[in-house]
């Protein structure tokens, strides 16, 4: 498989990886909430969108770096614009 | 969920060290590549109560993988050129990834000029030159017809040769 790839990994990597991964399910089910705690959380979100909506109409907080790039890759800037842009400004 | 988990696991046996080497073909980086394997398989446990039993479980892997791939390096690019580096510089970066690579001068080379193409390009050429996948496959992970393919993997092995040209 590795054919021509001048690629090494770390000693024991790869059984080290299959173990990461296989614990991805018992990791996510851990996070299924019971009704009660859905409920909870429910409510903590609906308190925090709240927080989040008068945030954004009361004070103007600067874009993260994530969102920029996010935002960059929806407008369908393609990349040489994009450096054309920084370039020249 | 036993059902599941199990065929997951499955998978994670089967196909993860292979995948690995698919990953990094196209990010280069060790680093990276590892950070992708756990989205990718995430993305892979999430979306397998909609895994159709009939669909050949490699393709669909490797189309997520591919889809990570392709999404983490438009946003790597996208962030250098917010930072003022260079694409070229980050290329180098990608090609580079000291110390798990283990190539000779050439290899290195090749592997800059694999980084310079455009995604689509350097997807098909890694696919096809260190995966030797048929190009049916890749038409299958990536959505493309063949023809393009084809032209796609042509026109990438003509940028590699005059890149090695005139960096000699």
């Amino acid at each position: 498989m590795k054919k021509n790839m001048p690629y090494s990994t770390p000693e024991g990597y790869f059984e080290g990886l299959q173990n990461r991964l296989s614990e991805i399910p018992a990791r996510k089910s851990r996070i299924n909430l019971t009704p009660y705690l859905a409920l909870a959380a429910s409510f903590m979100l609906a308190m925090l969108a709240g927080n989040y909506i008068l945030m954004k109409t009361t004070a103007s907080q600067p874009a993260s770096d994530d969102e920029i790039v996010e935002y960059l890759i929806d407008s369908g800037m393609t990349l040489a614009q994009l450096e054309d842009e920084i370039y020249n400004y | 969920m036993q059902e599941q988990e199990r065929f997951f696991n499955d998978l994670v046996r089967q196909y993860s060290e292979q995948l690995y080497w698919h990953v990094r073909g196209i990010v280069g980086s060790h680093e990276d590549a590892d950070d992708l394997m756990q989205e990718i398989f995430i993305k892979a446990w999430n979306a397998l109560p909609r895994f159709r039993g009939d669909s050949d479980p490699f393709t669909w892997l490797w189309r997520i993988a591919t889809n990570e791939s392709i999404s983490f390096l438009r946003k790597a690019r996208v962030r250098a050129a917010l930072s003022f580096t260079r694409i070229d510089a980050e290329a180098e970066r990608i090609s580079d990834p000291s110390p798990y690579f283990d190539g000779d001068k050439a290899l290195r080379a090749l592997r800059k000029a694999i980084a310079a193409l455009p995604d689509k390009q350097r997807l098909v050429f890694t696919m096809r030159y260190y995966e030797e996948l048929s190009y049916e496959q890749i038409s299958e992970i990536t959505g493309t017809s063949i023809g393009a393919l084809k032209t796609s993997y042509h026109i990438a092995y003509e940028k590699i040769k005059d890149f090695l040209t005139t960096t000699d």
